[in-house]
């Protein structure tokens, strides 16, 4: 049994491992959240996806604190309070009334607090889109989006539809952009992460999703709600641009 | 109603009669199928549900040697579609609700000072149902052309989510053997439940009252009551999606009028409690570890009841959070933001409750402290990433990302699959006799601890970085590939970690060191009975005086407070020489296999309603013969 | 249901294990069929085609097939109020009785669906046919359990299986039996009576 335990004691890797683990994964962290990808939701290029960032780290950086004390009090503990001695019964503690209560209440206080800025952000993104927002109507379909400009009509008064198969679909810059979601049969949900968060496209409960592009640039999305088989397919790419290069393009695809 | 007399005795009861008998012989294939045994059943379960781990793991491995590198083709998008649907559905309901199902079995009765569980055929019932619906569930590989690569199982997800899961967008069985499977499943674990919590408040032995019981027994009291609140709900969505998909019902059929958000409502009012049904459990299992280990008893011991108890009534409150992008509106949002904000607070009291035990302790760094420190760091992390999740409106980014593939890998395997591992550790040698080998627990360990770490804290990335989740591939392009490299590593490295479990259960199972009554110097009532424990489990049922009774059997404090050990504390010694003389007097019920026969009749109608109606009378004669043979066969068979 | 010894051990709580047992699964399947009710109501006046509630309902018939259920519960009572008395044939009365009442109920539940089937309406044709006739056949088939059990505790008096000491078998079919009717008052009140 002893011997066992010495065994046990030389071996450093036990003790150092937790801590190289934990560092290799904060490394690994801060090296994701700056990396120029396509659908980097730190790397945001619109208003709502700025503050939907902003939110997240409100509560990344406690957690990894948190995170970090625990971890680094549960390695110490298992140094400190390693068995010496296999006789040595400690002293039976059963708990501590006041610790319960700190551990409980500061939680708890900690965490209402993050909700008011939550609930600040809920209200202020989940708002409806204003009276001059630029209309897209949004269908998706397995496995594609179709993108309506209900401002854009043809000779006939039919609007300008582009699929995602086809190309890009275009919005100006700028400019709040309201995509009115709409799905002909199984759930969707429509997303481009630079410019916000996701929203799901329900059959027979049509959602409205605002948007807002900052800068110019294409910006890469796809569905993120399972819709069969060739869900991973199912992408999109929207660019921003000033609002004449979007009525020239407008014009040149009506004209097609 | 033992006075039921059966006076004519037809050729076929006299058959199941002579049976009965041969299957009082417990080493007979009979003496299985028939046992009526709490520690049997449970020794069923573990293996059952670990062979369903190897198959979810294997599912898993398919998965993620698909998505190593973009553009991957070594799966074509149905099968992914396929597999990672039986992963998730395997791994939920095969494997972790019945792995924690075969330590109630196990270590309930033992730990409450029971000679068996309340009903013990009912729980018979039970583990043949659930085995029922896993073969079922996972015969639905074969109904493709499998050797063409062709899989028949279930392809819309483990969340089925309406209306993919109708009939016009998943055609063919693989969705029909999902809700039939599952319902069996439900069966098979409302049985359990409901014997649970009627074995627990009522078979406790003398002096054992509901705050001297092991937090493990506390936890699955509290996980048997969401057990029989929740199942219900999944049941009646999965009877609506089978009126839909088996006869032209219209509850989420959109045409009709139907919204398809109904089923996610009833889905996720199951779907959260059941994240507690999988993980309370492994709390309860390393809220008896820690204190073994640190030879402290449990720190504040009431909260930790508690917050297992108000985490049971919370997670009714908080199922909205999985569909904060389905346009709810900003009260439901807001409502259920705030809500699941804070049944943080309940688990992080749990877990500075356990870092509170350590703290003193004298910590024997065994297998099974390894494990359940695992489970308290990992779940920590799963648990801080759940709380960025409760940040509504920057869920909406996360929302359907791997972000959330990792955080409830961190809580359900970092916690849960560690938690269990660690109870297999601990109670190896109570069920064997033998110590599991330490050396490759040890490295088994740390094999799967970095082998985890290195699958899924990469996740958190490639979600953040925008990839959604059950995707079948991903272009190059898009900044994901060595996250998803690393994760490939990590999954194959978990593989080699289990793999060396199975050669030490193997061999350990043989040849292990042996193991006395009391091998970890544990506090517990099932560590004062021999290894392994008798058929009656208690030659003279305990009486118990305080919480941690055998612990103050053995040990006791001197004048300075020291804690010394009671000289003649021998109970194990007793107990033993108890035994040599008890035994023969208990009576223990007899075998029988009319739960079988019950429980065989749920395939039946499920093939049935799929393929042929003719076989669904024949499931119900089952399982009324079933029934009414169990009603009327006495107990215990005369002698 | 046989009494295993150790039913006649005294349980911690002192309720019999089988009692408690049964009040667990009434309990669990209050949920059941409030998430059947809930969906029915959720969908109330979401039909997109008819024929409607308003079309079908025949109050006064189902009054009187609700009464036949709710005079079922009174003879179940005195079935257990004889057999606690011991009286075993007065029990057997009143048993079978119940079991007649409830075979009424369910006959009056045949003629309902047929009725509506005649009309118009089957389980595909709209949300309505949809959540009635699934809520409505779940309750019937919970009825019908109660009526098996119901003859079969007969039969077995009949062979002289129950006697004053076995009067619990008869007080838990009877909370089953009593449930479900209780249900059936929920149904009807919210689903027949209450229209929007």
């Amino acid at each position: 049994m002893k011997a066992a335990f010495l065994k046990l004691r030389t071996l450093p890797l036990g003790r150092i491992l937790p801590v190289l683990v934990l560092l290799a994964l904060l490394a690994i962290l801060v090296s994701g959240c700056d990396t120029d990808t396509p659908q980097n939701t730190f790397d945001t290029k619109g208003e709502v996806a700025e503050k939907q960032a902003e939110l997240f780290y409100w509560s990344m950086w406690p957690a990894l604190a948190i995170m970090i004390f625990v971890l680094s009090a549960l390695v110490i503990m298992l140094l400190r309070f390693r068995e010496r001695d296999p006789n040595h019964v400690p002293p039976q503690i059963h708990g501590n009334t006041r610790l319960e209560l700190a551990w409980t209440i500061a939680p708890a206080v900690l965490l209402l607090g993050l909700g008011i800025p939550v609930v600040a952000s809920i209200y202020d993104l989940g708002r409806e889109p204003s009276e001059d927002a630029f209309v897209i109507n949004v269908t998706g379909q397995r496995f594609s989006w179709d993108f309506e400009y209900p401002e854009f009509t043809d000779a006939n008064g039919d609007p300008l539809v582009v699929s995602s198969l086809a190309g890009p679909a275009h919005i100006p810059v700028d400019r709040e952009v309201a995509f009115y979601l709409r799905s002909v049969d199984v759930i969707h949900s429509f997303w481009i992460p630079k410019l916000g968060g996701k929203l799901d496209v329900v059959p027979n409960d049509d959602n409205v999703l605002w948007l807002i592009a900052d800068e110019p640039g294409s910006f890469s999305g796809q569905c993120a709600e399972f819709c069969g088989l060739y869900h991973a397919d199912m992408r999109l790419t929207v660019v921003a641009e000033p609002e004449d290069e979007f009525e020239a393009w407008a014009d040149e695809q009506m004209a097609e | 109603m033992s006075s039921i007399a059966v006076p004519r005795r037809s050729p076929l009861a006299q058959a199941l009669k002579g049976a009965r008998h041969a299957a009082e012989n417990r080493n007979s294939i009979l003496g299985w199928l028939g046992t009526v045994d709490h520690k049997r059943i449970g020794i069923l379960y573990g293996i059952s549900s670990f062979i369903f781990f190897l198959a979810g793991g294997i599912e898993a491995l398919l998965l993620r040697t698909q998505l190593a590198r973009p553009d991957g083709n070594v799966l074509d998008p149905d099968q992914f579609n396929r597999l990672f649907t039986m992963h998730g559905t395997t791994m939920v309901f095969l494997v972790v609700m019945p792995m924690s199902s075969a330590f109630f079995n196990l270590l309930v009765p033992l730990m409450i000072g029971a000679r068996d569980v309340a009903f013990p055929r009912l729980n018979a019932f039970s583990y043949w149902t659930f085995l029922a619906g896993a073969i079922f569930l996972n015969a639905s590989f074969f109904t493709g052309d499998i050797f063409s690569g062709v899989l028949g199982a279930p392809d819309g997800g483990w969340f089925g989510y309406a209306p993919l899961n109708l009939r016009q967008y998943t055609p063919g069985h693989g969705m029909d053997f999902w809700m039939l499977g599952i319902q069996m499943l439900g069966i098979a674990s409302l049985a359990g439940g409901f014997n649970f919590i009627v074995t627990i408040l009522n078979m406790r032995a003398p002096g054992m009252t509901l705050f001297r019981m092991p937090v493990f027994v506390w936890m699955t009291l509290v996980t048997s009551f969401l057990i029989i609140f929740a199942m219900p709900v999944i049941a009646v969505a999965l009877f609506e999606l089978s009126f839909d998909r088996l006869f032209g019902a219209n509850f989420f059929n959109a045409a009709a009028g139907g919204n398809p958000l109904l089923w996610q409502h009833m889905f996720w009012l199951f779907g959260h409690p059941e994240v507690y049904i999988l993980i309370l459990p492994a709390f309860g299992i390393i809220s008896e570890i820690l204190p073994t280990f640190a030879r402290k008893p449990l720190f504040g011991y009431p909260f930790v009841v508690f917050s297992g108890i108000a985490i049971g009534f919370m997670s009714w409150g908080v199922w909205v959070h999985h569909m904060y992008t389905t346009g709810l509106g900003t009260i439901a949002n807001s409502a259920f933001g705030i809500s699941t904000i804070l049944i943080a607070v309940p688990t992080g009291v749990k877990v500075f409750n356990w870092m509170g035990t350590l703290w003193g302790g004298s910590i024997r760094v065994r297998a099974p402290l390894m494990f359940a420190v695992g489970t308290v760091a990992m779940f920590t992390i799963g648990g801080l990433s759940g709380v960025t999740h409760s940040m509504v409106t920057s869920d909406y980014q996360q929302q359907d990302t791997y972000y959330v593939v990792a955080h409830f890998h961190y809580v359900l395997f970092g916690g849960a699959i560690f938690g269990l591992f660690g109870g297999i550790y601990y109670w190896f040698p109570k069920f064997t006799g033998r110590y599991l080998n330490e050396t490759m627990g040890h490295v088994h360990f740390w094999l799967m601890f970095i082998g985890f770490n290195l699958t899924f804290f990469p996740m958190h990335i490639s979600g953040l970085l925008g990839m959604p989740r059950r995707i079948y591939t991903y272009s190059g392009d898009m900044g994901w590939d060595m996250w998803n490299l690393i994760s490939t590593i990590g999954a194959f490295t978990i593989a080699a970690s289990v793999a060396l479990f199975i050669v030490n259960f193997m061999i350990s199972v043989r040849r292990g060191k042996e193991a006395g009554a009391d091998p970890w110097d544990g506090r517990t009532l099932e560590w004062t009975i021999p290894s392994p424990p008798p058929e009656y489990n208690f030659a003279e049922i305990p009486t118990v005086h305080s919480l941690d009774d055998f612990w103050h059997q053995k040990y006791r404090e001197d004048e300075t407070g020291r804690v010394v050990p009671v000289l003649a504390g021998g109970a194990v010694e007793t107990e033993t020489e108890h035994h040599e003389e008890g035994g023969h007097g208990i009576h223990m019920p007899s075998p029988s296999f009319m739960p079988l026969i019950a429980s065989l009749g749920f395939p039946f109608v499920a093939t049935g309603l799929m393929y042929d109606y003719a076989l669904v009378p024949v499931g119900f004669a089952l399982i009324l013969i079933g029934f009414y043979g169990w009603a009327m066969e006495p107990a215990t068979e005369e002698e | 249901m046989a009494h295993a010894g150790t039913a006649h051990l005294e349980t911690s709580t002192g309720i019999d294990n089988k009692k408690l047992l049964m009040w667990l699964f009434l309990a669990s399947d209050c949920l059941f069929f409030g998430s059947f009710i809930a969906a029915y109501l959720l969908y109330r006046d979401r039909s997109l085609v008819g024929p409607y509630p308003e079309d079908l309902f025949d109050i006064p018939f189902t009054s009187v097939s609700a009464f036949v259920l709710l005079m079922s519960s009174v003879s179940m009572v005195l079935a257990l109020a004889a057999i606690q008395r011991g009286n075993v044939r007065h029990m057997q009365i009143w048993l079978f009785t119940t079991a007649i009442l409830g075979a009424l109920f369910i006959a009056g539940q045949v003629y309902e669906f047929t009725e509506f089937h005649h009309e118009g309406l089957s389980l595909s044709t709209n949300l309505f046919g949809t959540t009635f006739f699934v809520l409505t056949g779940f309750h019937g088939a919970h009825v019908t359990i109660g009526i098996l059990i119901l003859l079969s505790l007969f039969v077995v008096s009949l062979r002289g299986g129950i006697q004053q000491k076995d009067s619990q078998t008869i007080e838990l079919a009877g909370l089953y039996w009593h449930f479900v009717d209780i249900v059936w008052i929920v149904i009807f009140t919210l689903i027949y009576l209450i229209q929007p």
